[in-house]
């Protein structure tokens, strides 16, 4: 008989654990059957003493299994109160559709982002990464490059130059040392080359400089890739394949390219390369029937300077011209990451300002 | 460089419109734009303005592309009036500066204003119509690409002479602007005074007017640096100087002269004398050969022979045996490159098969500074911090701030000559300036603040300019700059650099605060950069040297021995006044037991009310370990008390 009166205190007790809204009832459930001195099953163990051994036997271990059975439940219970912030207490755990915990990770700048997936890219077609000064000698700028003084040709870069004494600029005649910032990539070509035996392929990521008033297109200083690959037979079918290539895998998408002749003295032939436009897909409409900005509604953006490096450019760097031959292309980062990121104006990216670099 | 679309469908008559020109062009001569009307915009480069500076240049790219004949005006004969050359001299007395002088005589000119079909080409091309000479010689000019100047030939006294100026002679322009003229300067002169700027701009002195009756027609070759560095330092560019500095072909003055006497009698009535030459230094014929297999391997392409021929005929080369001679204009066609180029635009560039390059496999290399900053990137973005960039030109109150010789760098700034701005007037000496101001600009919009910038920095050295790739962070938050040190720390680490100290700075700045700046130095105290205190605000900043950290970190990669014996861990707290320093306890515990003290953290500290003023309570925790044995727990308390001890003594501390 005395054994239902276990089976009775359980399933009262059960029943007030789980009805236990909060913390307090709880206690108060805690209280009311293990409390120390008027708790119910507190009451029953202590009175164990005074029973006959064959219920002591009997009783005896299912109350103390109920003891523990209540305190593990207790405990538990008590966890998932905690686990909740006041108020949204819930017997059905913690409610998942409350926002995440924030995790701080800071922003990463969208040049660094473009740069480094063209690096992968290339990587992947077994070009090296080189770097080179952002001082720059006339010499290395301009010159090695078939890019004669006094010729108009010069014009095409806007050049900063830096004030140097007389005494240092005195002695430097061989080659023309007066420094600037470079203008392009380019002059990594040549201090490649000067070093390195052919046949290779590198690109050169690095930052540049234009004397010119910034706009939302245009800026002080800004980033280029430089590419070049030189071999015995490397032509500008090879070039075509090599940025097919590279389009595909940047955009991740099958775009056609286009190239057009153009004129850079470090180069002959001489190209541009343009890209069916990321947007529009070279229709110059979007779906919505809207002309397309990012290639002003002509389907293709233009995005790269290219050709078959000039036999003097391969002079300057002491490479017989009738051995080698080779394609060299450069491009721009931020017009990259412009089209990439619909980015609206180049002056983003040099704003210092942290709700921009964040969203990347 | 504008165009007049019915003069080129004149020069190259075909069934084409408008908008298939402009996309030919575009894709097979010239960057080509249609801004409407009439007019064409065509980007020329810089080394085609001797063939294609002209309406007859465009028109010839037009020809090939769409095989057609081209109609050239330059084909027709002149005949001129008189065989004499009429009553004046030419006198070239610099030859290098002018290989070429033409000039004819034309009398009975009647001054007037110019028919409307050449008035309408004028204007097409941005040019104002001034008279029917005038009108004429830059209606030629537009037409075949060669400046032509028209004296009145009663203002000329003698003949003229091509010489320098003498230093201290003007002259009046045309438009009535005055230059003063030195011996850079080449002029054509009479017997008194300068008459024109060569190939820059015409005087007032000799300008033709209404009542002009006789010309002397100059059609001259001029040396492109020396019209380029004079129409540069007079500031004055013109069409003619725009063309002539970029050099053209001694064969086209003649072409241009014949053809501007033709209209000249044609429109103004006159009657024309044989023209004098000084051909000085004379264009040689060029010949290059023919290497069909060399233009196939550079382009990638098996082009036919008969059909390269053929595009490079269209365009005036002629067959020479094995060679092929070069159409007089096109200067620029030097080698066989250049015939590649032809060739290649004409059968289209988009016509190229597209070949993957056959070449040995050499695994790709990245430069270890290019993999270090990818690290760094990683670690710190990871840890909270966004990146920045800054530009590298800054205003004169931005350099000399950061601790000097921290970053490795000894000359001043090294300075802009021809800045755009004085915002732009210096190239940064750190990066440090530039991430206190991201600070404050991104304080307005959040509390917190946490950036970093990787970028070079410049100095002057005695060779040049020295430059040194950065990384700079800076922290605006209440306990900035031990973030900073938390920071340098995991950097280390991950870097596998275990081997640096940071000791007190102690050197005056702009930037930091004196008293809470440290150095941060490598294996043998070589200085890597500094971390401080910004002088503002609850902010720090860092920056480090990565070319010097690279090193550092090279040197370091050497195996340390791990001890096979067990470490026993001793953790002290200490109560001290608040003006000890931690540093200062770190450098006596590890001096006090150096050869058994591992490592030595502090776990834990705080200030309170409680124990008293001006006190913190620290704790200590110390790994004891040996290499060569185990230590008992009697050896390890026996240090603990020694370190107790000099704790006491040193810096007053009282155990807890």
């Amino acid at each position: 008989m005395r054994n239902n009166i276990v089976e009775d205190i359980k399933a009262r007790v059960f029943k007030l654990i789980k009805e236990a809204k909060d913390v307090k009832s709880l206690e108060e459930a805690r209280v009311k059957f293990l409390g120390r001195k008027e708790g119910e099953l507190t009451k029953l163990l202590r009175s164990l003493k005074d029973l006959p051994l064959a219920e002591k036997r009997k009783i005896g271990p299912a109350a103390n299994a109920l003891r523990k059975e209540l305190e593990a439940l207790l405990v538990q219970k008590l966890e998932s109160f905690k686990a909740l912030p006041a108020g949204r207490q819930s017997k059905i755990g913690i409610d998942v559709t409350m926002p995440g915990k924030k995790v701080f990770r800071g922003g990463v700048h969208p040049i660094t982002l473009v740069e480094k997936e063209i690096r992968e890219i290339f990587k992947a077609m077994n070009f090296s990464v080189m770097e080179g000064p952002e001082v720059e000698s006339e010499y290395y700028n301009f010159d090695a490059l078939n890019i004669p003084q006094d010729h108009p040709a010069r014009d095409m870069w806007d050049t900063f130059w830096l004030r140097q004494n007389e005494v240092k600029s005195q002695k430097l005649k061989v080659k023309s040392e007066k420094l600037l910032l470079r203008t392009h990539t380019s002059p990594v070509q040549i201090r490649y080359m000067e070093i390195h035996k052919p046949p290779f392929q590198i690109i050169v990521p690095g930052r540049v400089f234009r004397y010119e008033a910034t706009d939302a297109s245009h800026e002080i200083n800004f980033y280029q890739v430089e590419g070049l690959m030189v071999g015995k037979d490397i032509s500008l079918a090879n070039f075509k394949f090599v940025i097919e290539e590279f389009f595909k895998r940047l955009f991740k998408k099958n775009l056609k390219i286009r190239l057009r002749p153009s004129y850079f003295p470090f180069v002959e032939p001489g190209l541009e390369v343009d890209v069916q436009c990321v947007r529009c897909g070279g229709r110059a409409r979007l779906p919505d029937g809207q002309g397309c900005n990012i290639c002003k509604e002509s389907g293709w953006l233009e995005v790269m300077g290219a050709g078959m490096v000039h036999p003097r450019v391969f002079e300057a760097a002491h490479y017989n011209p009738r051995e080698w031959q080779g394609f060299a292309f450069g491009l721009g980062l931020e017009r990259i990451a412009m089209i990439q990121y619909n980015i609206p104006d180049i002056r983003l990216f040099y704003s210092g300002d942290l709700r921009f670099v964040k969203q990347f | 460089m504008k165009f007049s679309f019915s003069l080129i469908k004149k020069l190259a008559p075909g069934k084409y419109s408008k908008s298939e020109l402009v996309e030919k062009l575009n894709l097979h001569s010239f960057e080509t734009a249609d801004p409407g009307g009439d007019v064409l915009e065509v980007a020329l480069p810089a080394n085609r303005y001797s063939d294609a500076s002209s309406h007859l240049g465009i028109a010839r790219e037009a020809a090939a592309i769409f095989g057609l004949k081209l109609n050239d005006p330059t084909a027709e004969k002149l005949k001129y009036d008189h065989k004499d050359q009429g009553v004046f001299r030419i006198n070239v007395k610099e030859k290098n500066l002018c290989p070429r002088y033409l000039a004819a005589y034309a009398a009975n000119v009647k001054v007037g204003p110019s028919p409307k079909w050449l008035k309408e080409v004028l204007e097409i091309c941005g040019l104002r119509s001034i008279n029917n000479v005038v009108d004429i010689m830059n209606y030629v000019m537009l037409e075949l690409g060669q400046p032509l100047h028209a004296f009145d030939a009663d203002k000329v006294s003698g003949g003229l002479v091509v010489r320098r100026a003498q230093k201290g002679e003007a002259i009046a322009a045309i438009d009535g602007q005055r230059f003063a003229l030195d011996s850079e300067v080449l002029v054509i002169a009479d017997a008194k005074q300068p008459l024109a700027i060569a190939g820059v701009k015409g005087g007032k002195s000799s300008e033709v007017s209404n009542g002009t009756n006789k010309l002397l027609v100059e059609a001259a070759n001029f040396e492109n640096t020396n019209i380029y560095k004079v129409s540069r330092k007079l500031g004055l560019f013109t069409d003619a100087s725009l063309r002539f500095s970029h050099a053209l072909s001694s064969e086209l003055p003649l072409l241009a002269l014949n053809r501007a006497l033709a209209l000249l009698r044609q429109i103004s009535g006159a009657t024309l004398h044989s023209p004098i030459d000084v051909y000085s230094r004379r264009q040689a014929a060029k010949l290059i050969p023919f290497n069909l297999k060399k233009i196939r391997n550079l382009v990638g392409q098996e082009f036919k022979e008969k059909d390269s021929l053929a595009v490079l005929m269209r365009l005036g080369f002629k067959k020479r045996g094995r060679n092929l001679e070069v159409p007089p204009l096109r200067i620029d066609v030097e080698n066989t490159e250049d015939l590649a180029e032809e060739i290649a635009r004409f059968s289209g560039y988009n016509n190229i098969i597209s070949v993957p390059p056959a070449v040995a496999l050499r695994p790709a290399e990245e430069e270890a500074l290019v993999i270090l900053k990818d690290g760094i990137i990683e670690i710190l973005t990871g840890a909270g911090f966004s990146e920045i960039y800054n530009y590298s030109l800054v205003a004169k109150d931005r350099i000399n701030l950061a601790p000097k010789g921290t970053l490795g760098m000894s000359g001043g700034a090294a300075e802009i000559a021809n800045p755009i701005s004085k915002d732009f007037a210096f190239l940064r000496d750190s990066l440090g300036a530039g991430l206190s101001k991201n600070l404050r600009d991104n304080l307005r919009f959040s509390n917190e603040v946490k950036v970093f910038e990787i970028g070079n920095i410049f100095s002057y050295s005695k060779s040049g300019v020295l430059e040194a790739p950065i990384l700079g962070v800076a922290v605006a938050a209440p306990t900035a700059i031990l973030e900073l040190k938390g920071l340098v720390d995991v950097l280390f680490q991950k870097m596998g650099l275990t081997d640096y100290f940071l000791p007190d700075l102690n050197l005056n700045n702009a930037l930091l605060k004196i008293g809470e700046s440290l150095r941060i130095e490598g294996g043998d105290h070589r200085v890597l950069g500094y971390l401080g205190s910004l002088q503002e605000g609850k902010s720090a900043v860092l920056e480090i040297n990565l070319g010097k950290l690279l090193t550092a970190v090279e040197e370091e990669k050497e195996y340390e021995p791990l001890s096979k014996y067990p470490a026993i861990i001793r953790d002290i707290s200490l109560l001290v006044d608040n003006s000890v320093r931690v540093g200062e306890i770190l450098g006596w515990i590890d001096r006090v037991s150096p050869k058994w003290v591992k490592d030595v953290d502090l776990i834990d500290w705080y200030q309170d009310e409680k124990l008293g003023d001006n006190k913190k309570s620290l704790t200590f925790r110390i790994v004891f370990q040996a290499d060569d044995r185990t230590l008992t727990d009697g050896e390890a308390d026996r240090e603990i008390a020694i370190i107790n001890q000099v704790l006491i003594d040193k810096f007053d501390a009282e155990l807890r």
